[in-house]
């Protein structure tokens, strides 16, 4: 697991936002048991204290849940995950629709070019696999 | 948690230490930060009554420093303090005369961690590896409070990451560590808190994770404030 971190966002925020592109790619799917506080730390490099804080916060967004001594696991609400992903969706398409809106370009054009290069990007890391 | 109280300290004529305040919990990892010659060494030794000072207060868990706080709180100085001469294995064993908080087994533990060989001679080795076996010989100390000077001065990126590795781990984990250092680049991820000083004096004390969370900061954005604004 190799996440890069920007040092200006709240790193807890960076290390939830990694935790919902796992669910949203499905490499963690519903019930799964993750990493531990203390393991997740030393694979993220982050302080613990950290690590702490981002499952706090993610049992609090019902994202984790942990029932006594075992060990925290995504939650088994499908809704929850499915929201994961459609927040992911909908929080990329403002970002790029926000950038294309400050130059000014039509739609048509733009949805013609973003055809284009997601193919070839496709294309490229079907082709590195 | 440490304390330190409004301490001042003249090395002769000259002030070094203008009443500086902060405190460092148990837990937590707060990091010093200031040019060269602020103080921040001082600092140390203040709280390790290796220096005396001309007024103020240290405090360690709510008591002055005693005896019995060395078994409690230990020093990691920038540079190795064992005879040259001596084996890894003969620090070793200098250090478990010395203290009854030593603890061989994580000692080993550490030895593998930082792929160091017990039967190396200190003044063989290379520099980064003189480095980790300082930071090793605090490390296995069963203390409470860590207090390490510059850990990462003068190392190599890839020890720099190994110690780093450090912080994220069991080997840290509960205890209080205070830090002082200018690449903070390496370490930004890791501490909990920040003490910025210039000229003896604490310039702002503050907690990094919400600092990034209500001002959208990083810990370099607010040392560019706070030194050059």
């Amino acid at each position: 697991m190799d996440v890069k971190f920007n040092n200006r966002d709240p790193v807890y925020v960076q290390v939830i936002r990694h935790f919902k592109e796992q669910i949203a790619k499905g490499y963690y799917v519903a019930g799964q048991e993750i990493p531990s506080r203390r393991e997740l730390a030393n694979q993220l490099k982050i302080n613990p204290n950290t690590a702490q804080r981002a499952y706090k916060e993610m049992e609090e967004q019902q994202l984790i849940y942990t029932e006594g001594n075992l060990p925290s696991c995504i939650t088994k609400d499908e809704k929850v995950l499915k929201n994961v992903r459609e927040e992911l969706i909908i929080e990329a398409v403002d970002l790029f629709v926000g950038s294309i809106q400050s130059i000014n370009v039509p739609l048509s054009e733009v949805l013609e070019l973003v055809k284009k290069t997601h193919d070839a990007k496709s294309g490229e890391t079907e082709e590195s696999k | 948690m440490i304390e330190v109280k409004n301490v001042k300290k003249k090395y002769g004529r000259k002030q070094i230490l203008k009443g500086i305040s902060f405190t460092a919990n148990k837990g937590e990892i707060t990091c010093l930060i200031g040019i060269n010659g602020v103080g921040k060494t001082t600092i140390m030794k203040a709280i390790m009554a290796l220096t005396p000072i001309n007024s103020g207060e240290i405090l360690i868990d709510g008591g002055k420093i005693r005896k019995e706080s060395f078994e409690k709180i230990t020093f990691i100085p920038d540079t190795i303090t064992m005879p040259q001469q001596m084996k890894i294995s003969e620090a070793f064993q200098f250090m478990a005369d010395f203290y009854k908080s030593w603890n061989p087994q994580r000692a080993q533990e550490l030895l593998q961690f930082f792929k160091l060989d017990e039967n190396d001679r200190i003044a063989n080795l290379s520099k980064g590896n003189t480095a980790k076996v300082n930071m090793l010989l605090g490390l296995a100390l069963d203390v409470d409070y860590l207090l390490m000077d510059e850990p990462f001065s003068g190392i190599d990126i890839f020890s720099r990451e190994q110690i780093a590795e450090v912080f994220t781990s069991h080997l840290i984990e509960d205890r209080g560590v205070i830090i002082t250092t200018h690449e903070i680049n390496d370490i930004e991820h890791l501490i909990d808190k920040v003490v910025l000083i210039d000229e003896g004096a604490v310039l702002r004390e503050f907690n990094v994770e919400e600092v990034r969370e209500n001002e959208g900061k990083s810990v370099v954005d607010v040392m560019r404030e706070v030194y050059r604004g």
